[in-house]
């Protein structure tokens, strides 16, 4: 077995025509920063506004795409995730996609469904953070920025193009300036909000540990702290101390970005693997439904079943009975009745009645 | 302190449904139960038996998980799934050889036993250990199953169950009804 998969190996790695890269990781680097650097180029009008205050951002940048590609490509190898993102690029163009991604990616519709207040703390830190995202990354790569024509009228030069030209003491300018204040208030009330959860909550005192649950919290709200006191420090003591404190807000970006892949935050880029997931249920219950070998009830898709079989032999799990089917094929209530059954020899299963309500209210 | 496990003595199930109640008091459920009970043979006698996450050694459930979200303790317990990894696509309740993993569809998200993970880490019993009023769950050493299995004067291979009767190694032990030990327990 092992010889076998050394020798498959070498065959993927000494496959020499066609493939202008080493790995998938040479390949995806190189596409993405590429992709960036020609976005700048266009966007800073041939790099002539770049704001080079800002190019620790942008290596901290490159570095987060490093780690973000090695654990992305490592964990889309595991044979069931293979399968979710291939069958989920496929059916992307579904009808019900934009509403599903709305639902699991912006509103967090199933963390409502799990609490009120888990979804406040949620949507404060999660729109906090893609909020301030969207301010700084196009900044930083000068995807994003502001000139002065006109004395007191910021225009707001977005890829290249002359966006708008705002009042530099309106309130649309107010809003451009302030955002990042705005995004880190949001930031501190769900990473409080989270801590207080956190301190209260007895599953969530049991399972969290200092390196998994809380350490990214400690460098959100250290990154959120900081940058606040950029604008105290620059509002209220003229500027006192900035210079020092802004190389300390971007070291804890850096920091978090490099963190991120590794990590709890890891789920964020992973996340819209569950609108994949969804499409994927969805469209393969319409083509062809599962019957459960005992009972005949369908319970899943026929593709699921099978693709959940198939994942399991690459593990080398056959749940083979030996009245000849696979323990997969069966609907839960019947696997469970069939598990009785080898208890006690006795085939529960068989019998055709109706599994007793199993949901206790206590 | 010893390493506890979950043993299981099926034939004592007098089926009042303690562990269900008691599983959802658990500080972690969220008041939802995460284990079984099951008739025998509804229409003839009342014999129930509990059947509870057996806590795989290699679990399925984590085996099909695309999102890694069913993690394994240092205590060899199998954790319900992380709420902010599972992206709900149930390949966990399809793999599941014993049909174990239930799922929320309002929530999106698997939930399983954690064998009350708040409680077993320091050496505490789980919920349905704790008020089993029969004996049926208990929290054991191995030097206790081992005590039990001498009681029991068993020396032929079918002491707690395996394969045929289990599909791969459990860290939860079964001790299956005496009649399919070819004996007659006393107690």
């Amino acid at each position: 077995m092992q010889a076998e998969i050394s020798t498959k190996q070498t065959a993927t790695h000494s496959k020499p025509s066609g493939n202008a890269f080493a790995s998938k990781f040479a390949k995806s680097m190189f596409i993405t920063v590429s992709v960036i650097v020609f976005l700048s180029f266009i966007a800073t009008r041939q790099f002539t506004h770049v704001d080079l205050n800002l190019y620790g951002y942008m290596v901290g940048t490159i570095v987060f795409i490093g780690g973000f590609f090695y654990r992305f490509i490592a964990w889309g190898e595991r044979p069931p995730t293979k399968i979710f993102i291939k069958k989920g690029i496929k059916l992307l163009f579904r009808k019900s996609t934009a509403k599903t991604s709305v639902d699991h990616l912006a509103t967090y519709n199933f963390i409502w469904n799990r609490g009120i207040y888990r979804w406040t703390q949620h949507i404060m830190m999660g729109w906090g953070v893609i909020l301030s995202c969207m301010v700084t990354f196009p900044l930083v790569f000068g995807w994003m920025y502001f000139t002065m024509p006109e004395n007191g009228f910021y225009t707001v030069v977005f890829m290249g193009i002359n966006l708008m030209t705002v009042k530099a003491d309106g309130i649309l300018a107010f809003f451009f300036y302030n955002a990042l204040n705005f995004s880190a208030v949001m930031v501190i009330t769900g990473v409080s909000m989270v801590f207080y959860r956190r301190l209260k909550n007895m599953q969530a005192r049991a399972e969290q540990k200092f390196m998994y649950d809380f350490l990214p919290l400690y460098l959100l709200l250290f990154i959120s702290i900081t940058g606040l006191s950029l604008t105290f420090q620059n509002v209220v003591l003229h500027g006192w101390g900035q210079p020092a404190m802004s190389l300390i807000h971007q070291w804890g970006v850096i920091i978090t970005l490099i963190y991120l892949p590794f990590g709890k935050l890891a789920h964020i880029p992973f996340r819209p693997l569950s609108v994949f997931a969804r499409n994927y249920r969805e469209h393969y219950m319409e083509q062809s439904k599962k019957e459960c070998k005992v009972c005949g009830t369908s319970f899943v898709s026929t593709e699921q079943s099978q693709d959940v079989v198939n994942v399991l032999g690459v593990n080398n799990m056959e749940f083979e009975t030996k009245e000849g089917f696979h323990l997969a094929e069966l609907c839960l209530p019947c696997r469970r009745k069939y598990r009785i059954a080898q208890f006690s020899g006795f085939p529960t299963h068989e019998v055709k009645v109706k599994e007793a309500n199993q949901n206790a209210k206590g | 302190m010893e390493k506890k496990r979950l043993y299981l003595e099926l034939e004592n199930c007098i089926g009042c449904r303690s562990c269900l109640a008691a599983c959802t008091q658990c500080g972690g459920h969220e008041e939802r139960n995460r284990n079984y009970v099951y008739d025998v043979n509804p229409l003839v006698n009342r014999q129930t038996m509990p059947l509870m996450c057996l806590h795989c050694v290699n679990p399925a459930c984590a085996r099909s998980c695309p999102a890694q979200a069913i993690q394994i303790h240092e205590t060899g317990a199998v954790l319900s799934a992380l709420v902010e990894k599972c992206i709900g696509c149930q390949n966990c309740t399809i793999a599941c050889p014993y049909g174990i993993p239930k799922f929320d569809e309002e929530q999106n998200l698997m939930y399983k036993c954690d064998l009350c993970i708040d409680r077993t880490k320091d050496g505490i019993p789980p919920m349905c250990a704790s008020v089993c009023p029969s004996n049926t769950l208990q929290w054991l050493s191995d030097s206790e199953i081992e005590a039990k299995q001498k009681q029991f004067n068993l020396d032929n291979g079918k002491w707690v169950t395996s394969l045929p009767y289990l599909e791969g190694e459990t860290n939860v032990k079964v001790n299956l009804p005496g009649i399919l030990q070819g004996t007659t327990k006393l107690f």
